[in-house]
């Protein structure tokens, strides 16, 4: 039952709001119960008349407060909810029909959708038919026409999830017509997202516009409608890569304020590569995230994702094609004028994009690269030859070069036949003049590239006129001679440029467009442009609708090659990895996607905003509210029979007030344990509590962030282990005793000036007698490189280093606390550098704690939190790597607490067992050991 | 409840230590020593002392003819010269009067207890009667009298062995305890019958503090012990002016009554020390042997 915005679950218990006045009625013949006392002088008060005799009835206001609480808790056992979303009701209670939205644009506001949509459920009786209409096409969707009741619903729209296609509400609106089903009202929990309008929606199907659908909808029933436009950046609808890195394109749907999005690469198993920003300009729907990444460190990425955007949209996968080639460079080592050769120019061209090989050819072809330059090689090895022309077969491109060499004698790998000689261009003794290059014929993979007007072709080798030359030419000069030509053998591709790979023929090697045309050339040979026609790409990972890579369903099809680039996201074709004949292919579900808000709704429907489209339950306010009433009648109640005297009145209302407040406030008052107090005098002196020191360096972001990095350390190890250290200090070597910090830590900035001499000597005084310093120099970035600790020789010079050595697997900083296998900080996969002597048991000295500590994995900001626990800087794999950081950082400090005392027993039954599972892996028959 | 007499005893000898002898403050004169048991010569008295001679300055009315007749001397009926005086204790055995407004203080019955046995210890010392009145018993001195006093001053806390305001046999001086909060023309019927043999009494009226200061507040239910009698107040510190008023008027006419039969009152609340209350009893009860 509906009352306005209110409607009651239990409208039947409101007729006892009838026994109010018979309440008021008691309560004004009820005086409170008196006190009972003895006076045995009690015949010296007869015949006096109190003046003011004890009220007949309750006085009003106390009579107001117990019918308040007595109506309070009537309503309360009603049941009622406040739901301003509700429609008043029209009599009888027909179908409701919940159309809710569940394309991958939906997915970011999922749950408030789902709320919405089971706010709308509490708004109806418990036998009121409820269907479900879901807009996104599945095969196994839910029938309209299956007729529902409101607990099955709840249940079924929490279990709902949204899919990674795009909604098709044209075929919704088809699938209601053909249940026949007649709402009474309709509820259409909406993505605020018009239909996909993406490139490859075929013209004459337009997508069904959100007004239009809501039209539809309204003309069969009351309409409401809940949208709930997606408020972050949605979806990555782009990624190229090009020379100096890559570039993600955003898009969003809401256009009102400036915002920052981050964009994370990520490599097959999920690590954290590398993580772009991007800034949405108020106004502005569409952004770019730009990856400054080398090449070689890009390609190990193999996806992308939104930072914090759940929905497949927000996930670019990336596909072999678009990943980095690796090519092969023939090359027989000598180098006479490298600056000369072709080969430089060719290397200097493919390197920012391309793993380069370089080689012999016969060691090349076993490689099996995607593509093999060959610069003016005139004959190949009759050996090789063969073995060559498999690899061609096999799907790979050979790109040729002209030459003196090949002009002289040539083979049969070309695409065309040539002639046996070159045609020089405005030589001395040439009537013509040098040539430019004509605009690329639309057929050419080239086309689209813009022909450089200064590159002049000075000398080229000619093709022998044949009938199918024009198709096989992909670039020609002006005079129409073929500059490149192309022809495909087997499935791969021979691609042959009739002017040299240096600059001795012409300038196009000069010209910005060479490293295009190169790159199509290379794609030539993995079926992009040519020979694609053939071959089913079979799923092989696809994407659920958050976003999260599962397992293709079985509903998932192959799609042809030919047909990939048209096909859209669908449920037989989920977005995902397809593994074809020719590498992977990656079908992505905002590819190319417009995003467009549904700004325009019908007149007529009623629209909920974020707040209306919530129900709140208001039985238990209402009960609390009623017992809160009734305990201030209990205290009046006790007040006015004279027991509570000052002091114990005081003390009931402050437990009247304490017990209230849970009922004012919600609880969530998160306290840390971090949140110790220390008196002045402690903070002051650093020889009362122990705490870790760091130096500072001067460079104050790098001073700020260690100092949140070794707060978190130390809030983490108060909180987990007995160590308890005060909050870390920034110390002067120079000035500060060193000797109070069992710890010190020195982060090295980019920008670093060296350290004092006198500043020197106190640190090697402290490493002498004991301390342990560790030097961090947080460039650990650089991927696959060796460790650079270039920078500390110029800031420490004269630091008393020892020798240097990196941390084994069995030492005991990897056990003093957690069993740890790496170094992780904010990069992972680092090396920790110790005092070697310290590694051998016998050169040991002391207890076997190295003085020095280094490394480059920038520690600290994976430790640094703020003073509630919350991670301030993101680590490269996210959780778990911080998680593994900050147990690293505990185990360091009770490495340098404890010494090596971990080293011998601590973990004995533990280190057993995972010997004993190592052991009888092979053996399984004999099961695990006895602990 | 009966009761515990060796806690009584104490308190009450205790008290009586720190009372001076009544001895000490009066004159030695012969005359004046009132109460001595050993009076043993004719004089103005009730129990026989001897038969002797008429002598003609006896009044003729004196003759004990039924003596005279067994012979032919005229002889005179000589009554043991009385000196020693009763005192009769009496101490109210209402449940009204055994009740305490506090836990730190003790029951108005207790202290009428140790007040009256206090006083019955130093008074038997002395050589004078001392007895309950409503036991039956005539006041008698000597310590095994003291003794049985004692005794039944302890059992009648017992209200169903309380003893009766009967006057008693013999003449005496009377000290009546309780706290009078019976209307006056009820303790006037009362005390009437022990006035008439009594010609000097002592009315101790002990209060409780609560029942002087009425410190209730709010809606209370008064209840008298003992009785069924309750009244439910809906603000209490409304009426007590009145109360305090009616009090007051209630002292005045105990004072009234008092000075009416020639009698003395007392005022005692528990809420003082029983000293306080004792020596004004024992200061009363030497002023009534010097008029004596």
């Amino acid at each position: 039952m509906t009352l306005g915005p209110f409607l009651f679950l239990a409208p039947f218990a409101l007729l006892a709001l009838i026994a109010l006045p018979i309440i008021w009625w008691i309560l004004r013949a009820t005086p409170p119960m008196p006190q009972e006392a003895a006076l045995p002088s009690l015949r010296l008060l007869d015949g006096i008349e109190p003046s003011e005799e004890t009220p007949a009835h309750t006085p009003w206001w106390i009579l107001l407060l117990r019918l308040a609480a007595a109506a309070l808790a009537i309503i309360g056992l009603s049941g009622p909810i406040y739901a301003p979303g509700t429609q008043a009701d029209t009599g009888e209670e027909g179908p409701l029909l919940i159309v809710i939205d569940d394309g991958w644009a939906s997915a970011s506001r999922w749950g408030e959708l789902v709320d919405a949509a089971r706010a709308n459920l509490e708004t109806v009786s418990r036998d009121t038919p409820i269907h479900l209409l879901t807009t996104a096409p599945r095969q196994r969707a839910f029938d309209p026409a299956t007729r529902t009741e409101r607990p099955d619903m709840a249940g079924r729209l929490t279990s709902l999830d949204p899919s990674p296609w795009a909604v098709d509400r044209a075929d919704a609106l088809a699938r209601l017509d053909a249940s026949g089903l007649s709402p009474q009202r309709i509820f259409w929990a909406s993505s605020g997202m018009n239909g996909p309008a993406t490139q490859t929606e075929p013209q004459d199907t337009a997508p069904l516009s959100g007004e239009a659908f809501a039209t539809a909808l309204a003309d069969r029933a009351p309409l409401t409608i809940y949208a709930a436009p997606p408020r972050a950046a949605m979806a990555i609808t782009a990624f190229e890569v090009d020379a100096t890195g890559a570039l993600a394109t955003l898009v969003r749907a809401q256009t009102a304020s400036e915002a920052d999005v981050f964009v994370s690469a990520l490599s097959r198993d999920g690590t954290g590569i590398a993580t772009a920003s991007a800034q949405f300009e108020a106004g502005a729907t569409t952004t770019g995230a730009r990856f400054t990444l080398p090449p070689a460190a890009l390609s190990r990425a193999d996806r992308f994702r939104i930072a914090g955007v759940e929905g497949a949209g927000a996930l670019w996968l990336w596909d072999s094609a678009a990943r980095r080639p690796r090519i092969g460079l023939v090359s027989d080592g000598e180098a006479t004028q490298p600056l000369l050769s072709d080969l430089h120019y060719v290397r200097q061209a493919l390197a920012p994009f391309a793993l380069i090989e370089e080689g012999a050819l016969e060691t090349l072809i076993l490689s099996a690269p995607d593509a093999i330059i060959m610069t003016d090689i005139g004959e190949i090895p009759e050996a090789a030859l063969g073995r060559l022309t498999d690899w061609v077969n096999g799907g790979g491109a050979l790109i040729r070069f002209a030459g003196p060499r090949l002009a002289a004698q040539g083979d049969a790998l070309t695409p065309t036949p040539l002639r046996r000689a070159s045609r020089a261009l405005g030589g001395a003794l040439a009537w013509d003049e040098p040539q430019s290059l004509a605009p690329f014929p639309s057929a050419s993979p080239f086309s689209g590239l813009q022909p450089p007007a200064d590159a002049k072709v000075r000398q080229q080798v000619l093709a022998r006129p044949a009938p199918d030359l024009d198709e096989k030419t992909w670039a020609r000069l002006e005079d129409g001679s073929p500059l490149v030509t192309a022809a495909p053998l087997g499935s791969g591709m021979i691609v042959l440029y009739h002017v040299t790979a240096g600059p001795d023929w012409s300038d196009l090697p000069y010209a910005g467009v060479f490293v295009e045309m190169l790159r199509r050339s290379i794609a030539a040979g993995q079926s992009q442009t040519i020979a694609n026609a053939d071959g089913l790409y079979a799923p092989q990972l696809v994407l659920d609708g958050f976003g999260r890579l599962v397992p293709p369903s079985d509903l998932a099809a192959p799609i042809s090659a030919a047909d990939f680039p048209q096909t859209p996201p669908s449920e037989i074709n989920p977005p995902g990895l397809y593994q074809g004949p020719a590498g992977s292919l990656a079908l992505n579900a905002a590819r190319d996607y417009v995003p467009a808000p549904i700004t325009d709704w019908p007149a007529g429907v009623t629209l909920l905003g974020d707040a209306e489209a919530r129900a709140f339950p208001l039985a238990g306010f209402a009960l609390g509210l009623a017992l809160f009433l009734i305990a201030i009648d209990l205290l009046v109640a006790l007040a006015t029979t004279g027991r509570l005297s000052g002091a114990r009145t005081a003390r009931a209302a402050a437990l009247l007030l304490a017990l209230s407040v849970p009922l004012a406030t919600p609880i969530g008052q998160q306290q840390t344990a971090f949140a110790q107090v220390f008196s002045e005098e402690e903070r002051a002196n650093p020889a009362l509590l122990m705490r870790f020191g760091y130096v500072l360096t001067g460079d104050s972001e790098t001073d700020t962030r260690v100092e949140q990095g070794l707060s978190g350390l130390s809030r983490y190890l108060t909180e987990r282990t007995s160590v308890a250290p005060a909050p870390p200090d920034a110390v002067d070597p120079e000035t500060d005793p060193l000797e109070l910090y069992p710890l010190i830590y020195l982060a090295v900035p980019e920008t670093a000036t060296p350290l004092s001499a006198q500043a020197i000597g106190k640190l090697n005084a402290y490493m002498r007698t004991g301390g342990a310093l560790i030097l961090d120099t947080r460039n650990g970035a650089s991927v696959g490189g060796e460790s650079d600790f270039s920078s500390l020789q110029s800031l420490l010079a004269g630091l008393d280093a020892p020798s240097l050595a990196p941390v084994p697997p069995d030492h005991v900083v990897t056990r003093s606390y957690y069993l740890i296998d790496g170094f992780q900080g904010r990069y992972s996969g680092r090396k920790l550098w110790i005092d070697a002597s310290t590694i051998t048991p016998g050169e040991r000295r002391g207890d076997g704690v190295s003085s020095l500590f280094v490394g480059d994995a920038d520690w600290v900001s994976a430790w640094a939190s703020d003073d509630r626990g919350r991670a301030l800087y993101g680590v490269d794999g996210g959780k778990l790597q911080r998680e593994y950081a900050l147990r690293f950082g505990i185990n360091l400090a009770m490495h340098i607490l404890t010494g090596n005392y971990k080293e011998d027993q601590v973990h004995l039954p533990t280190l057993l067992e995972r010997l004993g599972q190592e052991d009888t892996r092979d053996n399984e028959s004999e099961g695990r050991p006895e602990e | 409840m009966p009761a515990d007499l060796p806690a009584l005893r104490i308190e009450a000898d205790a008290l009586a230590r720190r009372l001076p002898r009544l001895s000490a403050q009066t004159s030695a004169s012969d005359a004046a020593h009132l109460g001595s048991a050993g009076r043993r010569r004719a004089g103005t008295g009730e129990d026989f002392w001897e038969y002797r001679r008429y002598n003609t300055e006896d009044d003729a009315s004196r003759v004990d003819w039924r003596r005279s007749a067994r012979g032919d001397a005229l002889f005179v009926r000589e009554t043991e010269l009385e000196t020693a005086r009763s005192l009769y204790f009496w101490i109210d055995p209402h449940a009204g009067f055994n009740w305490r407004g506090g836990e730190d203080r003790p029951t108005k019955a207790d202290r009428a207890r140790i007040l009256s046995m206090a006083i019955a210890n130093l008074l038997s010392r002395e050589g004078e009667r001392v007895g309950l009145l409503g036991s039956g018993q005539p006041a008698a001195f000597g310590k095994r009298a003291l003794e049985r006093l004692y005794q039944m001053i302890a059992s009648a806390a017992d209200p169903d062995a309380g003893y009766d305001l009967i006057a008693p046999k013999r003449a005496g001086a009377a000290i009546i305890v309780s706290d009078f909060y019976d209307p006056i023309e009820t303790w006037s019927a009362r005390l009437a019958p022990v006035a008439a043999k009594c010609r000097d009494g002592i009315l101790v009226a002990i209060s409780d503090p609560t029942e002087t200061d009425f410190p209730f507040k709010g809606r209370v239910r008064l209840s008298r012990p003992g009785t069924t009698l309750q009244r439910i107040l809906g603000r209490a510190e409304t009426v007590q002016t009145d109360y305090a008023a009616k009090y007051d008027a209630n002292r005045d006419a105990l004072s009234k009554l008092a000075g009416k039969l020639g009698w003395q009152l007392i005022t005692h609340s528990t809420g003082e020390d029983a000293l306080v209350a004792a020596s004004q009893l024992h200061q009363r009860l030497s002023r009534l042997r010097e008029t004596a």
